[in-house]
């Protein structure tokens, strides 16, 4: 992955390649059939991974090589999850285990209270030792932010430090970042796309339609 | 804001004048073009073919090309044709053959060209719609009648042998194979044997005698000279192959050669996510699921990086709303082809898999002779058509590069099908740094991906890309030792 450009530090945009915007082009094409549509985010979505697991800490360390050569090399720190946001957010966990093997893999499920308008946490199962881990939070569209925030309070209370989880997303709109960096500047934010805007019945423009309902195929 | 670097050229402060990288360019010359051609003209059944096959078989190298005279008969016409069942037409002149096709086709090969070679059947008396194609040929023998006949073919050869075998044993080969195998009578025989072939022996075949380097008498039954003739062709491919190897080595030797700036070269970004993974490929108690698996996930990385060298982009607005402003996106026009190096290149297979839906993925077998380490193409089979597609890009796949040598091949090999030099992208896991030079030396427009670099002597010059200071000789720049790991097959 080469350079980022971005808004601030912890928000980290996929570097605009001809390359990603032609996949991008694919995925929000509304003709592209179901197959292709779920190959296709697959691949950015690894692409996130990659991103984000490059940004996770090693540490140097002597290397035992093939042919007894020896030099200093990186060791992997820290233990990693996956948090996925039921639905959608659950398209991205191939993406993440076709990086991290075995990877363990926690589930929120948030939705909209019909009465208040508002997210609404309905359930949880998250691995136990959370708190010591990097955690890779999976949701392809960060709108208007609402769900991801409420999840982010649920790690934090489970006691998983800010600055150790990632907020993994394929698209991602300019009040969205804006909402989300506010409340949880250390978060950071890994994302493929950011749109123009927000409209006012809170869908990303031009977006890609229903992430989940065209992964899925309902 | 994150920035790590992935591009070598994009890191030189000043504008790399690359100019002078594309004139210096050296030819390479593969062994197949100018490949070691020897000549066997003789009688009718003087054993020419048998001792074609001996030279085959004594040699024993799969890139030994027999061009038989048999297939460059002219077609007949209709009423050639029933005279040629009547046994009254007379295919033993030099007239009755296509030299000037033979001609083109041995020059074709002398060039390096593929060639395509006529299949002749004689129970039809004319040429079959088969055809065979001829690539990659280092030894090429003509057989026939007529082999040292013509003047063009003789300046093309490097040995001519004429197999002087006595006629009254010629009929009594040539009967039981024209009975036995080419469906005629006995009559028939007798009868063109008396007006065709015995004459015309007489006066266009014995007089080519003249013409041999070396005229062996008595045919496959002279041991001897047959020994004695397979001792010296085999002593000049010796000499072949050192040339070969000495100019291999040769190439890219020049010291004021900076691949530093080069402008079609990218190397991976050495951080946090490659030295890990390159820890793991690295170190040896490593197990092989997970060689496997960290081994894709960097396959993976350097073909996304390869993909970022194209540039055949169309814009298109994609609607994803009838009220939403459109997308502004790109297509991508490239028709794309891999082409893996067996073994080593067949490792990035399963990632490319993950990275493209459907691409069609060509093979090259190209080995070093263990003991010279001269390297020889065994096989190429490429995608049907692939001379004639437009807007083609091929990425080409070896898991390491060592010499370069077969980096090169491979890269001719490519070019020799018509296909441009800038249009390959070739791609690889480890590079030294002088398998890259000879690499460039010979085809500067070339793309080449690499994920890790080693240096040929001062580590220092190369602070960002190999900052674990690996020199070219280290072993994991020095041996093949990726495919074994990858496929635990040694």
């Amino acid at each position: 992955m080469s350079t980022s450009t971005n808004y601030s530090k912890n928000v980290i945009l996929l570097p605009q390649t001809n390359q990603l915007i032609g996949l991008y082009s694919i995925i929000r094409d509304q003709s592209t059939r179901r197959g292709d549509f779920v190959f296709y985010s697959d691949r950015i979505i690894r692409l996130l991974v990659e991103e984000g697991l490059n940004q996770l800490p090693v540490q140097k360390t002597i290397i035992k090589c093939h042919g007894n050569h020896e030099y200093e090399g990186a060791k992997f720190l820290g233990k990693i999850c996956g948090v996925s946001i039921v639905r959608a957010g659950e398209s991205m966990e191939m993406g993440l285990r076709d990086c991290c093997r075995s990877v363990r893999i926690g589930k929120i499920l948030i939705q909209r209270d019909e009465e208040t308008a508002l997210p609404k946490l309905f359930y949880e199962k998250l691995p136990e030792d959370i708190s010591e881990r990097y955690v890779f939070l999976l949701d392809p569209m960060l709108a208007t932010g609402g769900s991801a925030m409420m999840a982010v309070q649920v790690l934090l209370a489970r006691g998983v430090q800010a600055d150790r989880i990632f907020f993994l997303n394929l698209l991602a709109a300019p009040e969205g970042i804006q909402t989300f960096q506010n409340k949880y500047p250390e978060v950071k934010i890994i994302t493929g796309g950011i749109d123009q805007k927000l409209n006012d019945d809170k869908f990303i423009v031009p977006g890609l339609g229903d992430f989940g309902d065209r992964y899925y195929g309902i | 804001m994150t920035c790590s670097e992935s591009d070598v050229s994009s890191e030189s402060h000043s504008e790399p004048n690359t100019e002078g990288y594309f004139k210096d360019k050296t030819k390479y010359i593969p062994p197949w073009t100018e490949p070691y051609i020897i000549g066997i003209a003789g009688n009718s059944g003087s054993g020419k073919t048998s001792i074609s096959q001996q030279i085959i078989r004594e040699l024993n190298q799969p890139w030994t090309v027999l061009l038989s005279f048999d297939n460059f008969y002219r077609p007949l016409t209709k009423e050639q044709s029933a005279k040629a069942f009547a046994n009254e037409w007379d295919f033993d002149t030099p007239d009755s053959l296509d030299l000037d096709a033979l001609y083109d086709t041995v020059k074709k090969l002398k060039q390096g060209e593929k060639a395509r070679i006529p299949v002749y059947s004689f129970e039809l008396h004319g040429r079959t719609d088969k055809v065979t194609t001829i690539y990659g040929a280092n030894v090429i023998i003509i057989e026939g009648l007529y082999a040292l006949y013509d003047k063009r073919l003789l300046d093309l050869m490097d040995i001519k042998i004429y197999v002087d075998t006595d006629l009254d044993i010629c009929l009594a080969r040539r009967l039981t194979r024209d009975i036995l195998y080419r469906g005629r009578d006995l009559q028939g025989a007798m009868k063109q044997w008396e007006t065709f072939v015995k004459p015309n022996a007489v006066r266009y075949l014995n007089p080519t005698m003249n013409n041999a380097d070396l005229v062996i008498p008595r045919g496959l039954d002279n041991v001897v000279a047959i020994d004695l003739m397979i001792g010296h062709i085999k002593k000049q491919l010796g000499l072949k192959s050192l040339a070969h190897i000495r100019h291999l080595k040769a190439l890219g030797q020049d010291i004021e050669f900076d691949i530093h700036r080069y402008p079609n070269l990218k190397v991976l970004p050495i951080n946090n996510q490659t030295m890990g993974i390159n820890s793991i490929l690295f170190n040896k108690n490593t197990l092989m699921s997970d060689f496997i698996f960290y081994f894709d996930r960097m396959a993976t990385l350097i073909i996304e990086a390869a993909l970022d060298q194209l540039t055949n982009y169309q814009s298109v607005d994609i609607q994803t709303d009838p009220n939403f402003p459109p997308f502004k996106g790109l297509q991508q026009r490239d028709n794309l082809i891999a082409v893996t190096v067996i073994r080593s290149g067949d490792c990035f297979v399963t990632s490319l898999k993950r990275t493209f839906l459907e691409i069609p993925i060509g093979k090259l077998l190209i080995q070093s002779d263990s003991l010279t380490g001269e390297p020889q193409l065994h096989q190429e089979r490429l995608p049907r058509g692939i001379d004639n597609l437009k807007n083609k890009k091929i990425l080409l796949f070896d898991a390491q590069i060592i010499s370069g040598a077969a980096a090169i091949m491979a890269i001719q090999v490519l070019i020799d099908h018509k296909i441009g030099e800038t249009d390959i992208i070739f791609c690889s896991y480890l590079s030294t740094e002088i398998g890259l030079r000879r690499i460039l030396r010979v085809f500067p427009r070339v793309k080449i991906v690499v994920g890790k670099l080693s240096s040929l002597g001062d580590t220092s010059k190369f602070p960002k890309y190999n900052p674990e200071q690996f020199i070219d000789s280290n072993w994991h720049f020095k041996n093949r030792f990726i495919d074994s790991l990858y496929f635990g097959a040694k």
